[in-house]
């Protein structure tokens, strides 16, 4: 028994979801896409029931990857019941998606979430009309408080029902609809969706083609437009029928200082400021707990061993990566994903977006791209990862070349360990400085010379709600889950590789190959292409790398405030490491991901390069 | 019976349908096309030796595979030339509908085609130079924050999409929430706010309403 979970996003999905199935969840990547379904298992009177948390989609017809998955879900039959959870107090514009899913004709159920939402701003809904209106069981449900989340799983084993609903179109599509269904035997949806030219029968879109090709031209309105209007319409008179508006109770609006220029900006500048300091904070402190626990009681005993060289080699490399993966996983990136979520699930990403829309512009982006940039503060795999929600092709490589160069949690330890405790804290904020004006002027050069077309922001803004702890924690303890899940394995592979490097001496050979760079081009000691060379693997590692390899602690010893300073930021700016690589490649391919490689490169030697003439 | 009669019959049975939602008798064609029932009788019979129509039980008339080849050519035939007289030459459309009921019979189908290229052409053409050309409405970025107003139209393809599955479709009320400097807006449209670009906006066509 599968039963899937449908809705627009913030409908509250992923809340019912959390709630019937705990939180053993699986999180599967769909074949050939690199959306993710949460799955989880529940029992219910002793039969194991999947559940199955579809991504928010706001129709069934677009080209979306994520509206593409839900749609080959619907087709395939993916689940034995589909429940339409639909936002109470976004109903009319819910029940659109809910027009189009009766057309897969599933065996349903709806659920009226955010009834408590709904109750609060005086909305009434009326469940026995609006079931007789569907064709199917409604149930009201309140996610937020818990209130009959119960009730979903017997009434889906129970009595579930293909909707008799059936959205009257136009009578021009009408009649394409018959004859595509008599002349090709195409069911309803997929004749609705190749009139809007989706779909992969060739026959069939060619058939559709022609006839929508002549309703265009009669109605001097597209097709899309008129098979919209007809569900919009449909939706707009089952909402009328079932929702009734009581007293609405009057409440300050937040919005009135959140989304103007003044105070707006200054707020999302405080909060992004903010969220970076505690990560910064709560993370080096924890990052020094947790290695410094691992060493003693992990590490140390290992050594102790006396295995022989070459497995204490390999042994040894592996402890090194999951110390490595904990340290900073957990320290930094567990604590910002902590703060995002915070920031999402309070609805202040949305407002976020809005303001940063016009900065955005001119970088050749738009708000969106906010978050995917914030993220990338914490770590740059998941923001690369999430450059998802960007739409074109354009502003996913300019942003993802960006997002690349943005100091992420592990490079902040660089700057902070090198720069900040011997040449000066003032001297630390110049490279972050330095860093961003690199980031503009490389945008500006992208935004030029990238093909493609700027597509605008057209975001939804979530409601804002006060969010809960327990909410919080579990979003990011899933998404910790997917980093460690894609991290952790690079970072353990690479670290036997290194560890087999040293080993067998070729470190000395590689020092010795790139001596003319980093001794005459960049000024450093010839031990420093090393460090750096590990951080490549993992960036904070080229800090570790090199106090290790210089033999002392107090670097400021050993080397010169313009050495320091010029390996920080040759080392922040350098190569992104591998596991950013890695996710780039799988999310835009292999040649965006050989391009931010070597103009990264290129660009670290460059500004390292310029530092050491300069002060010569 | 003249071939333009015979286009004529095969025309109306095959659009009957479509219309009334069952195929036609023979007095629903002689009403359809001012004939008396006795004439359609024995034109049925010539349509049935010539293998265009299949009668069925009850006087229900269908076409055959042949009938419905001719019927559908000459509808395409009448809509081409309907569409070419109405949207190129001006001509208001009953005129431009009579005409064509005239001239589909004799035009060849080279010309239809190229007629057809033509208007495909010329509809391109006019939105590549952009719709606004002959929409007057007001864009929805020159509207000021808190104005109410009803969607006209959207241009461009790119972005219609999502704004037509959030509800902004011509003829929903929308009104403005806020309006930063550079253009951006959110809009609140079916209970829900959304933020658009500047871009965005301005290929929102509106009207504005008290």
């Amino acid at each position: 028994m599968k039963i899937a979970l449908l809705g627009n996003p913030g409908a509250g999905k992923s809340l019912i979801f959390n709630q019937l199935t705990g939180l053993g969840i699986e999180v599967n990547r769909y074949p050939g896409s690199s959306v993710c379904l949460e799955c989880g298992n529940v029992c219910y009177k002793k039969e194991k029931i999947e559940i199955v948390d579809l991504p928010g989609i706001y129709s069934l017809d677009g080209s979306s990857e994520e509206e593409i998955l839900v749609r080959k879900f619907l087709e395939q039959g993916g689940a034995d019941v589909i429940v339409a959870v639909l936002d109470a107090t976004k109903l009319e514009r819910n029940l659109y998606l809910f027009t189009q899913v009766t057309e897969f004709s599933p065996k349903l159920i709806a659920v009226v979430n955010m009834i408590d939402e709904a109750e609060r701003q005086g909305l009434i809904i009326d469940v026995d009309n609006l079931s007789s209106c569907l064709g199917i069981t409604v149930l009201l449900t309140a996610a937020s408080e818990g209130r009959d989340i119960d009730r979903i799983l017997p009434l889906a084993l129970g009595s579930a029902r293909v909707a008799t609903l059936q959205v009257p179109y136009d009578h021009h599509i009408e009649a394409a609809l018959k004859s595509l269904e008599k002349t090709l035997g195409a069911p309803r949806y997929k004749s609705l969706l190749a009139l809007q030219g989706t779909g992969e029968d060739r026959m069939l879109l060619d058939a559709a083609g022609a006839v929508a090709h002549e309703i265009e031209l009669r109605h001097r309105m597209s097709v899309r437009q008129i098979i919209a209007t007809n569900r919009h319409n449909l939706s707009r008179k089952i909402a009328a029928s079932a929702v009734r508006q009581g007293d609405r109770k009057k409440t300050y609006d937040l919005d009135s200082l959140l989304t103007r220029v003044f105070p707006g900006v200054p707020i999302l500048i405080a909060i992004l400021f903010f969220l970076l300091l505690t990560v910064f904070v709560i993370g080096s402190w924890m990052q020094e707990l947790i290695v410094q626990t691992f060493t003693t009681y992990i590490i140390l005993p290992f050594t102790a061993l006396e295995l022989p060289p070459l497995i204490e080699r390999i042994g040894f490399s592996v402890l090194i990566a999951l110390e490595a993966g904990l340290g900073i996983a957990f320290p930094f990136i567990f604590t910002f994903y902590i703060g995002l979520s915070l920031l999402e699930d309070t609805g202040y990403m949305t407002r976020a977006a809005f303001l940063a829309d016009r900065a955005m512009h001119r970088l050749g982006l738009h708000g969106e791209a906010i978050i995917p940039m914030v993220i990338g503060f914490g770590c740059t795999v998941p923001a690369v990862m999430s450059l998802r929600i960007l739409k074109t092709r354009r502003e996913q490589t300019i942003a993802a070349f960006l997002i690349s160069m943005i100091p992420c949690s592990a490079r902040m330890v660089v700057i902070a360990g090198v720069v900040a405790a011997f040449v000066g804290i003032f001297w630390a904020f110049s490279i972050y400085f330095i860093v961003f004006i690199l980031i503009i002027l490389t945008a500006i050069v992208l935004s030029r010379i990238t093909p493609g077309e700027q597509f605008g922001m057209i975001v939804e803004m979530s409601a804002l709600r006060r969010p809960q702890a327990h909410l919080v924690l579990a979003k990011s303890w899933l998404r910790i889950k997917e980093f460690l899940f894609i991290a952790m394995p690079i970072l353990i592979i690479t670290s036997i590789a290194l560890g087999l490097f040293q080993y067998f001496g070729l470190t000395d050979a590689f020092q010795q190959l790139v001596a003319p760079i980093t001794v005459t081009l960049l000024g450093l000691p010839e031990y420093a292409s090393t460090a750096l060379l590990f951080g490549v693997f993992r960036k904070e590692l080229a800090f570790e790398t090199l106090a290790v390899l210089s033999g002392t602690a107090d670097l400021g010893s050993v080397m010169t405030s313009v050495q320091l300073y010029t390996f920080a930021i040759v080392s922040v700016l350098f190569i992104p490491c591998i596991s950013t690589i890695a996710v780039l490649y799988r999310q835009l391919g292999a040649r965006i991901a050989i391009l931010v490689s070597v103009y990264t490169v290129f660009l670290g030697l460059t500004i390292g390069a310029i530092i050491n003439m300069l002060v010569k | 019976m003249q071939p333009s009669q015979r286009e004529d019959y095969l025309e109306a049975i095959q659009q009957y349908p479509e219309k009334n939602g069952h195929p036609p008798r023979y007095e629903d064609l002689a009403a359809a096309l001012g004939k008396s029932e006795s004439e359609v009788r024995s034109d049925m019979k010539d349509l049935v030796s010539s293998g265009d129509v299949s009668l069925l039980p009850e006087g229900v008339i269908t076409l055959t595979g042949q009938g419905r080849q001719t019927g559908e050519s000459v509808i395409k035939k009448h809509e081409t030339l309907q569409c070419f007289l109405s949207e190129i030459l001006g001509m208001d459309t009953s005129s431009a509908s009579d005409e064509a009921c005239t001239l589909e019979h004799a035009v060849s189908d080279e010309t239809i085609d190229r007629l057809g290229q033509l208007i495909v052409k010329q509809d391109s053409a006019r939105k590549v130079r952009g719709v606004e050309d002959n929409c007057q409405c007001p864009s929805i970025s020159d509207c000021a924050e808190g104005d109410n107003v009803i969607i006209h139209c959207i241009h461009g393809r790119a972005c219609a999409k999502r704004l037509l599955d959030l509800g902004m479709v011509p003829g929903e009320r929308a009104s403005i929430k806020r309006k930063l400097s550079n253009g951006a807006l959110v809009v609140q449209v079916k209970g829900c706010d959304v933020a658009l670009s500047p871009e965005i906006a301005s290929a929102i066509g509106v009207e504005r309403s008290s």
